[in-house]
């Protein structure tokens, strides 16, 4: 009834009981929602932060505060300095070729017609299986035992130590990785190029472009945020690998596939030091978030020119 | 001049940079389908044959025994974690959905910049790997009493669907117009009632969407359910069930291929399906995202 009778001057406002009445509806509806998710994903977020300045062992709810000693032994210890070296190198060369050989396939296969679908189809399929499972899977192929090392004794040729020698092992993860992931970044550069107005094709031909000159000048400089998506995803997908690895070496030969994901999780819950665990937890968010940002930044240079 | 080409090469056979694109394809595609190959017709051999012919099959190897044993096996109950899995997936898919559309409705409406910082949380989740949170989420659930729980199991996964749930719900329910919501209001209705009857039915290729999405990331995850519900707890899901089954077996192939047999079939079959959606709302996820 007041806000009919005062007015213009304020007319946003109204007695609290009433304001109140109008939000319910709005909280009763948003609450539980975000009731959940501070619970699951914005307490913990804070939580590791202060968990990584203990000595928490996981068991107990009994734990002293020790200061940045967590930090500094990330630093140190060579097993988290290996994995870390190890996460770069996986993020790198994965991002690297999972776009290179999506972005191939996906131009060769941007056509219409039955073959073209089936070849999406074959190579997209690793994605919806579990990272585990490929994992295992190529796990069993390549061992000394393994069908690939059966395939190369047919041949003639010796036997490979796929998993058995790091510099082979760290490429089968890497390789492996790639099999299975590509065909997602396949997928997102197929959407990208079918949505090019064919009119632009058009016009190139008309001007006598080549296929590469129209794919390099017409199909690239269009698709630059579907190459955006595609790299930090992946990026950042990468930097928290760890069920195909545990799957396909275990970490192994010798520790030299570990990777940082599979060095928290083992000093967590394998070695109970939860707070050393929760401390690396905090450094991979902070690099995720970083180099997450610096890959958005760095592209919107090239998103720019097109926009130009 | 120039132009000529284009239409004379349609006439001639295909040319060389054609057979050179199918053989290179070809190849590709091999790559892709010898591992599937070799997974299936191992699961059917003995280890001698595996490990001698990895490629082969014949009537005089072949046996059905290795599926049979894999199927019955006492250390991973493959039908029994269908069914736990199936049942994850399912209350994660309802739990989900039952809380980010309506958050996503007040979102999709509001024009305050609370509504905007409410979205902003949640999008935040978006860059937060669920690895990293995952230590201080075992200590919430240990306060909370629901470690090695189901409930706990269930409360983690839907809130990790919630990020792009709510992303993708908001940005189909701006399509939706204000109309809808005047229409059901007239009726008399409540806001929340409104929204259920009326607002959500509309959701449904978004709601289908999101459905493929969640399924896929829950049937797939390892790492939360072996650390959140953990071997004590006795429930195992695909995943981790495979991990107690071939872990420690791993240069055993009679035990290795049946059981990735096993877990893989659904997977597949599901992709089958759906792969059309699955593609589609992968598209819409990532490029929306």
């Amino acid at each position: 009834m007041a806000d009919t009778l005062t007015v213009v001057p304020h007319p946003r406002r109204r007695p609290a009981a009433r304001v109140w009445r109008d939000r319910l509806p709005g909280i009763v509806m948003g609450g539980p929602a975000v009731l959940v998710f501070l619970a699951m994903f914005i307490v913990p977020m804070f939580l590791a932060f202060v968990l990584s300045l203990t000595d928490w062992n996981g068991y107990s709810l009994n734990f002293t505060f020790i200061g940045l000693d967590n930090y500094a032994e990330a630093f140190r210890n060579p097993r988290t300095v290996d994995a870390a070296i190890f996460t770069a190198v996986v993020a790198f060369f994965g991002t690297v070729l999972c776009n290179g050989v999506g972005l191939t396939i996906a131009a060769l296969i941007s056509g219409s017609g039955r073959a073209n679908t089936l070849m999406r189809t074959i190579f997209f399929y690793p994605y919806i299986i579990s990272a585990l499972i490929i994992g295992f899977l190529w796990s069993a192929m390549l061992a000394p035992e393994g069908a690939v090392n059966g395939l190369l004794g047919h041949l003639g040729a010796p036997p490979v130590p796929f998993l058995t020698e790091v510099v082979f092992a760290k490429a089968s993860v890497i390789l492996t990785i790639v099999w299975s992931h590509f065909g997602f970044n396949m997928i997102l550069f197929l959407a990208g190029i079918k949505s090019v107005p064919p009119e632009y094709y058009e016009a190139a031909t008309v001007d006598g472009a080549s296929k590469w000159q129209q794919f390099r000048n017409v199909t690239l400089p269009l698709i630059a945020p579907v190459f955006t998506v595609n790299l930090v995803l992946t990026l950042v997908g990468l930097l928290k690998v760890y069920d195909i690895v545990l799957a396909l070496t275990d970490g192994g030969p010798a520790g030299s596939t570990q990777t940082i994901v599979y060095q928290i999780l083992r000093d967590s819950f394998a070695q109970s030091e939860l707070g050393f665990g929760a401390a690396q937890s905090v450094i991979l968010l902070l690099v995720t978030a970083v180099l997450g940002l610096a890959v958005t930044f760095a592209r919107r240079g090239a998103e720019q020119k097109v926009a130009d | 001049m120039r132009r000529y080409p284009t239409p004379r090469r349609r006439l001639r056979a295909p040319g060389v940079g054609t057979v050179l694109k199918w053989a290179l394809l070809g190849a590709a595609a091999l790559v892709m389908l010898v591992p599937l190959y070799i997974m299936v017709i191992n699961a059917f051999k003995p280890q001698e044959a595996i490990i001698s012919s990895p490629l082969a099959i014949g009537p005089d190897t072949f046996s059905l025994e290795y599926l049979q044993a894999a199927l019955t096996s006492e250390k991973f109950n493959v039908v029994r974690a269908y069914g736990v899995t199936l049942l994850f997936v399912a209350l994660v898919n309802v739990f989900g959905i039952a809380l980010a559309a309506p958050v996503a409705y007040v979102i999709a409406r509001g024009r305050s910049k609370w509504h905007l910082g409410l979205l902003l949380l949640f999008v935040s989740g978006l860059f937060i790997p669920g690895q990293v949170t995952l230590i201080p989420v075992v200590f919430v659930l240990r306060v909370l009493g629901l470690i090695n729980t189901i409930p706990g199991f269930i409360l983690f996964e839907t809130a990790a669907t919630l990020p792009v749930t709510i992303f993708l719900f908001a940005a189909y329910l701006r399509t939706v117009p204000r109309d809808i919501d005047e229409a059901a209001a007239l009726d008399g209705a409540g806001k929340i009632r409104a929204f259920w009857a009326c607002i959500f039915p509309i959701m449904r290729p978004v709601v289908a969407t999101i459905v493929v999405l969640n399924s896929i990331s829950v049937w797939n995850d390892f790492v939360s359910p072996q650390i959140i519900l953990g071997p004590g707890s006795g429930i195992y899901t695909v995943t981790t069930g495979v991990y107690a089954a071939v872990g420690e077996f791993s240069t055993d192939y009679t035990t290795v291929f049946p059981t990735l047999l096993l877990a893989v079939t659904p997977a597949i079959l599901f992709f089958v399906l759906m792969q059309r959606h699955i593609i589609g709302g992968l598209v819409a996820g990532a490029t929306k995202g």
